[in-house]
């Protein structure tokens, strides 16, 4: 009896979830005014001008974020774990700040603050996405490396003779690679779907010039967002149902 | 003090910048230099120099003005539009959200929950201007259910529904709010235990009775603070609500989005720092409960 | 007629294709601490369960105190219940935890607080009232658990698994604790474990479940020395278990001749099941074993032995006694009694 209840709560919300999908999916694939269906609205964004440039330059973006994502956060989590137990309640709070402001505000204060130079270039975006980023990869990384007994592994690498270079690029690194990559992969979906601080800064970035785009043309527009939707979702899957097997730990030596 | 001298381990963040003997300044640890001094450059000071112009009269003497200013329509208007919005946005995410999380942990599948996790992820992170053309798809004035329901003899839009208004936007927000109630509050509900359970009923406490001593206390400081989470987050919006309603109603967010693209008067150039103040702050008086609870909770909930 | 407290009756519970419980039926008098004993899987957490009211069997009744429980809901059975972790409310102090039961029944505020104040006296804990579980140890967050269960005055005190999850000393304590609590209030218990030694240590009588089914239960003493079945017998202790033939009611054992139990005139292939205790290794007479391994511990010894016909026997003798005997050495083994249990293969 009581099931009963959960299920029909569970088909309700099925409905709700899938209806705007369903209708946006059949939308994007109208002929225009004909009555007929294709897929035709699923070229129209590739072939607007402008599409490669702005997609290049989020793709820089990208790269550069989680570049600096990586040297600034990986380092210091791990000293964290390895060595600096006593700041970790620091800098788990300097690290949940930027939840706290609303991206709106953030973005004026960028445009007041930041230096020249940075400011005249695109890649302040990388900067910012960096902050904006940062209470959730800290917390992957921390949960992360919380996993691993990482100051026994580095005392044994030493142990056995091993350099701190190589400690760190051949016991660290690769015990902790699944949380770097999940790290990665928040800079990155944050990036490619990044508008507020592209648009108040007024850089076109993919997100941003897509967005005007839009402008002209629905079908198109819904098509890039059922588009991107499906895309997400698949990544998602196979990232929550495949992701698993990727916890091969360090010993093939032993 | 620490670091050179510890002997169990001793790694400094080997590819950042500074050198591996800078030493101490007044004993902050050198591995944590680059991450705050990237937060200070790229968070703290922006944030600082806002605070402070808003505070700033044209001449840049120190003013309240700009943040009375805020107190007077428009702005007044907008806040309260916002607040309304964020308060109301985070009921329709919550209760549903709660009722959800609590339907999908009565089935026993763990594929079916592992498939509604990802769900829910993806979900959750769905906004902006796709999000809004979706909708508009469904709900637009050209939309399939609109249609659909034209077809029936049931005219919404000519009642006065529109998807372009504070209610089309509570529909559109509900897309990912009451995902994320649903990720926020699965943990909290796993983390009630059986034995709870049974050890209240074999004490004499009818279902009821357990959810409101043990359940719903349990329960409270997660949904408290989602309830929160989702304030802020329908509050500080930009993306949909620009897609949808700019022009047509007063949100903070928007508002300071259009003075940054220059659409004001000269004489008011700190108003947009102020508006940005304003957000803070109310952004604060969720954001700070909601962290605090999170750490508090953290602690029983991963026993 | 002993005082029936708590009678169960045919209760059977299937998942599927699996039996959990297979016609098991128990009398329970009052006052008295049975232990429901066997391996995971057996049934005995289900058997505990279905009588708290937590799961419903396929068949069966449960009655107590010559009422018919079997339908009703747990909340009104008004039986304690104990589970091996995670017992306490985390967010209510144990002032609160314990005085939960009484809330549910209505009990007024002073009344709670006397009683309240006497079971925590009663389990050593007078002074932790305002701590929560996750500031006491294990051994203590069980103590509340007993004493929230008690305070009630229940008709049944369930025990599931209570020490399983603490500390080998703490659990040797405490079982003594709850034998002495259960006595001193002469409340009817039901202890479900899956340790012989706590079971037989504390209990009245001793129930041993196997695959869903109650092999015997018995007396401590009686389960030990006339174990029912192999299983009970390996269950239960240590015990040799030797193949051998029956002739005639008795069997022949390194060259001894010993009358089988329960066997009348029978012939065929048995097991013998013989203690550790009932051996004797000795250095003088016919060799008939080598050993093995010689375990010291304390007054005791274990000695394992192997026949000449590679089986493995384990004996129990004062430490004394076993000073010559080294791995290797050639040995004899007798049995110290004339006769000897068996069951069938």
């Amino acid at each position: 009896m009581k099931n009963i209840g959960s299920k029909l709560i569970l088909v309700v919300t099925g409905i709700f979830i899938f209806f705007p999908l369903y209708a946006a999916t059949e939308f994007s694939m109208r002929n225009g005014a004909e009555k007929t269906h294709g897929l035709n609205a699923y070229r129209w964004i590739f072939e607007q001008s402008g599409f490669s440039e702005n997609l290049l330059i989020t793709a820089k973006i990208t790269v550069l974020a989680v570049f600096l994502n990586l040297i600034i956060m990986v380092p210091t989590v791990t000293w964290l774990h390895l060595n600096g137990q006593r700041y970790k309640r620091l800098v788990e709070v300097l690290t949940i700040l930027p939840l706290i402001i609303p991206v709106v505000a953030l973005a004026t204060g960028a445009q007041l603050a930041l230096p020249e130079i940075l400011q005249n270039s695109v890649y302040e975006l990388s900067f910012m996405y960096v902050v904006v980023a940062m209470p959730y990869t800290y917390r992957a990384l921390d949960i992360g490396l919380s996993g691993h007994p990482l100051a026994t592994l580095t005392n044994a690498a030493r142990n056995l003779g091993a350099s701190w270079l190589r400690v760190l690029t051949q016991v660290i690194v690769p015990t902790i690679r699944p949380s770097i990559l999940a790290a990665l992969f928040l800079m990155v979906a944050l990036s490619l779907g990044e508008f507020t601080l592209a648009q108040l800064l007024h850089w076109s970035t993919f997100p941003v010039w897509v967005t005007n785009a839009s402008q002209q043309n629905i079908i198109g527009a819904t098509a890039l967002a059922v588009g991107s939707l499906f895309f997400a979702w698949i990544l998602l899957f196979g990232f929550t149902f495949f992701g698993g097997k990727k916890s091969n730990s360090v010993q093939e030596e032993a | 003090m620490k670091q050179a001298t510890n002997p169990n381990v001793d790694v400094k963040g080997a590819s950042s910048k500074g050198g591996a003997f800078h030493g101490f300044i007044r004993n902050f640890p050198t591995p944590l230099i680059p991450l705050f001094i990237f937060l200070s450059i790229f968070f703290l000071w922006p944030i600082g120099a806002l605070t402070g112009n808003a505070f700033k009269s044209n001449e840049g003497a120190f003013t309240l003005s700009n943040i009375n200013l805020l107190f007077q329509d428009p702005y007044r208007l907008a806040f309260k539009n916002s607040i309304t919005l964020g308060f109301i946005s985070a009921l329709v995410g919550a209760i549903p959200g709660l009722l959800i999380a609590i339907a999908i942990e009565k089935q026993g599948s763990q594929t079916f929950k592992k498939f509604v996790a990802s769900i829910s992820g993806v979900l959750a992170n769905t906004g902006g201007v796709p999000l809004a053309f979706m909708f508009l798809a469904a709900f637009g004035p050209a939309g399939l259910v609109i249609s659909a329901l034209k077809s029936i003899g049931l005219d919404l839009y000519g009642l006065g529904f529109t998807l372009f208004s504070f209610t089309g936007l509570v529909i559109v927000y509900a897309y990912f709010q009451i995902p994320i109630m649903v990720i926020v509050i699965t943990p909290a509900l796993s983390a009630l235990r059986s034995e709870w359970k049974d050890s209240a009923a074999s004490l004499g406490a009818s279902k009821l009775q357990y959810w409101i001593r043990v359940g719903i206390p349990l329960l409270l400081p997660s949904f408290v603070a989602c309830f929160l989470l989702l304030f802020a987050s329908a509050f500080s919006a930009f993306a949909t609500a620009r897609a949808l309603t700019v022009g047509n109603i007063a949100l903070v967010p928007l508002q300071i989005g259009s003075l940054i693209d220059g659409n004001v008067t000269v004489n008011q150039f700190n108003l947009g720092y102020a508006l940005a103040f304003g957000m803070i702050v109310v952004s604060l008086f969720a954001m700070v409960p909601y962290i605090w609870i999170q750490s508090r909770t953290a602690k029983w909930q991963h026993k | 007629m002993a005082n029936k407290s708590l009678v169960v009756a045919g209760l059977t519970r299937q998942f599927g294709a699996v039996t959990a419980l297979d016609d098991f039926n128990l009398n329970v008098a009052k006052g008295e601490l049975v232990a429901l004993l066997g391996p995971s899987g057996c049934g005995k957490t289900t058997a505990l369960r279905i009588i708290a009211g937590l799961e419903k069997s396929n068949a069966g009744r449960v009655q107590l105190n010559d009422k018919d429980i079997t339908n009703d809901p747990a909340h009104i059975r008004n039986m304690g219940m104990v589970f091996q972790a995670y017992s306490l409310f985390p967010h209510l102090n144990v002032t609160e935890n314990v005085a939960f039961g009484l809330k549910m029944r209505k009990i007024s505020k002073s009344v709670r607080e006397k009683k309240i104040n006497a079971i925590l006296e009663l389990v050593g804990l007078e002074h932790h009232h305002k701590r929560f579980a996750h500031q006491l140890s294990g051994g203590q967050q069980q103590r509340v658990a007993l004493a929230r269960a008690l305070v009630i005055e229940p008709e049944v005190l369930l025990l599931d698994e209570p020490l399983s999850a603490l500390d080998a000393q703490v659990r040797t304590n405490l079982r003594e604790e709850i034998r002495r609590l259960q006595l001193e209030l002469g409340t009817t218990t039901l202890f479900v474990t899956h340790d012989q030694e706590e079971a037989m240590s504390i209990s009245d009588r001793v129930g041993v479940m196997n695959k869903g089914k109650l092999e015997q239960i018995d007396t401590p003493d009686t389960l030990y020395n006339k174990p029912a079945t192999e299983f009970v017998g390996a269950f239960v202790g240590t015990m040799n278990h030797i193949h051998t033939k029956l002739d005639n009611g008795k069997v022949n054992l390194f060259g001894q001749t010993l009358d089988a139990m329960k066997s009348g005139n029978e012939s065929g292939n048995v097991v013998a099941l013989i203690r550790p205790e009932a051996i004797t290794v000795k250095t003088e007479g016919v060799a008939n074993a080598t050993v093995v391994t010689r375990s010291f511990l304390g007054a005791s010894s274990r000695v394992t032995c192997r026949t000449q016909d590679g089986t493995y026997i384990e004996a129990l003798m004062t430490s004394a006694a076993t000073g010559d005997l080294h791995p290797g050495s050639e040995v004899q083994l007798q049995i110290l009694s004339k006769e000897v249990l068996v069951t069938n293969v």
